[in-house]
């Protein structure tokens, strides 16, 4: 997965290491969902800090929106439900639906946290390539087999879909789609055959692997050296988070 | 991305679909995040003690690429009764084909790679939807199938199509229930609205869901039945015979 428009190790969120990012980023979503319902001025401030944060990695602004518009379309669906609710004052009503000013907050409020750690994901995976993002999860103590399967998930990922839209394609031409029960039926048996596909594939790449020196134990790359600059990230971070929280709850 | 016009077009888009049960962040309390990441954690503990025990060095391989299946397997849009159009969940196909242990490893594996890689569900909400799908919907659906099948028999066709269909069903809508009370628990979204739009949503996915989940089951029981994590014994017994 290419960044596109970022070089890499260019600015100083891209030289910091994959853990670093990882870590900053988790503590802002943290932050982020965690802070009560009508918070205002804490998700500005977070707000601002993603926003210097995206000046400063220089990813493109018309690529984190489309990401952001393409997840966000989902996300409206249940965000509506969060309007309609009882308690405070009731602002419009049409039939047994009210809209009440709690309802109004829970829906701003949601709505500002899911956006905000979009964002910030989106800036993780915009800056970090797939690869660094394993490293740093198994240099943050994530068990080293479960990082393993994700990384060979990932590997295998885009060979599968490729096989699942060739299938899909042959079907298509041979005009297997006609009615809604034959439909079903061509991709209950394009999942079955390409499961036992699947499994066979899984016995021959272990082999494979075996016959290359496979010990059994997952091979984990060296985690990147950590400078002073990582530990300032981080402080940074959790600064930016406490100050945040402390607009409400100083007096 | 050219070149899969016309295979798109079948397929209805790829991303298009919204995975409904994909809480993103931001919808969940502190407290229930907590929990279902406690919950989680516990879970994915002890399928991988379990699942590297059974399947030892060949864990890795293997569990990536089924994990990929069902990654690919829930992009393919079908159409579910009723008019709309649906994809496969696959919580129960993967408990049926790969057993508890390794299918809820598998599901807890698509679900990270989908929260970390493809922001589909959020980070701090991933404890809940590894939760709903990964213990309700695979670990559920595996044990309420495995029940359903060996009560009608174990070895034939009948007990196993009822069974992976009821099990399909009911682990959709469960883990839809589950999901509302958790959101009306964290006080986002009233229970009433969130029972109703949730559940009576998942009724109509969950049909899809119990017949894609059987058609497929349907193909993999005439031609590689071996593969099953229960095979019927029918096969079991036979194939040594061979040897004899």
């Amino acid at each position: 997965m290419q960044s596109g428009s970022v070089r890499p190790q260019l600015t100083l969120w891209h030289r910091l290491a994959p853990q670093t990012r990882i870590g900053c980023v988790f503590l802002l979503v943290l932050a982020i969902v965690s802070t009560p319902n009508g918070h205002w001025q804490t998700w500005g401030v977070y707000g601002l800090a993603i926003a210097a944060l995206i000046l400063l990695t220089r990813v493109s602004l018309s690529k984190l929106l489309q990401r952001l518009a393409v997840e966000s379309a989902f996300i409206s669906v249940v965000l509506l439900g969060t309007l309609f609710r009882d308690g405070g004052q009731v602002l419009w009503q049409w039939g047994w639906l009210r809209v009440t000013t709690v309802g109004l907050t829970a829906l701003g409020s949601v709505t500002c946290k899911t956006g905000l750690a979009l964002l910030a994901l989106n800036l993780l995976t915009l800056t970090t390539p797939v690869s660094q993002l394993f490293q740093g999860l198994v240099a943050l103590r994530s068990p080293p087999l479960l990082v393993a399967i994700l990384a060979s998930m990932y590997r295998y990922l885009h060979v599968l879909q490729d096989e699942f839209i060739s299938m899909s394609r042959a079907a298509a031409a041979r005009n297997l789609i006609g009615n809604p029960n034959r439909h079903r039926l061509v991709v209950g048996n394009m999942i079955g055959s390409l499961f036992i596909r699947t499994y066979d594939r899984g016995d021959r790449i272990y082999r494979a692997m075996l016959a290359r020196g496979y010990q059994g134990l997952p091979t984990v790359g060296q985690s990147p050296p950590l400078f002073a600059r990582d530990g300032w990230a981080l402080t940074v971070t959790v600064t930016l988070a406490l100050l945040g929280q402390a607009i409400y709850l100083l007096p | 991305m050219v070149t899969h016009g016309l295979a798109l077009s079948w397929l209805g888009g790829l991303f298009s679909m919204p995975l409904a049960l994909h809480i993103p962040d931001g919808f969940l309390s502190p407290p229930v995040t907590g929990v279902t990441w406690l919950i989680a954690i516990a879970l994915i503990a002890v399928c991988l003690k379990q699942v590297q025990s059974a399947y030892q060095e060949r864990t890795v391989p293997l569990m990536g690429v089924c994990a990929a299946f069902i990654f690919a397997a829930q992009m393919i849009n079908f159409p579910i009764p009723g008019g709309t159009s649906g994809h496969l969940l696959g919580g129960t196909l993967a408990g049926a084909l790969l057993g508890p242990w390794a299918g809820s490893l598998v599901m807890v594996a698509v679900f990270i790679v989908q929260g970390v890689v493809f922001q589909d569900g959020g980070l701090t909400a991933m404890g809940a939807n590894i939760f709903n799908m990964g213990l309700i919907g695979t670990f559920g659906g595996y044990y309420l199938y495995r029940t359903i099948r060996f009560a009608l028999g174990r070895d034939n066709w009948r007990g196993m199509a009822i069974g992976v269909g009821v099990a399909a069903w009911t682990s959709v809508v469960v883990a839809a229930i589950v999901c509302a009370f958790q959101l009306a628990l964290s006080g986002t979204v009233s229970l009433s609205v969130a029972l109703w739009a949730m559940v009576s949503w998942h009724l109509l996915i969950g049909i899809g869901e119990a017949l894609i989940s059987v058609a497929t089951v349907s193909f993999i029981w005439r031609t590689r039945p071996d593969l099953f994590y229960d095979s019927p014994r029918k096969t079991r017994l036979s194939a040594p015979a061979l040897y004899r």
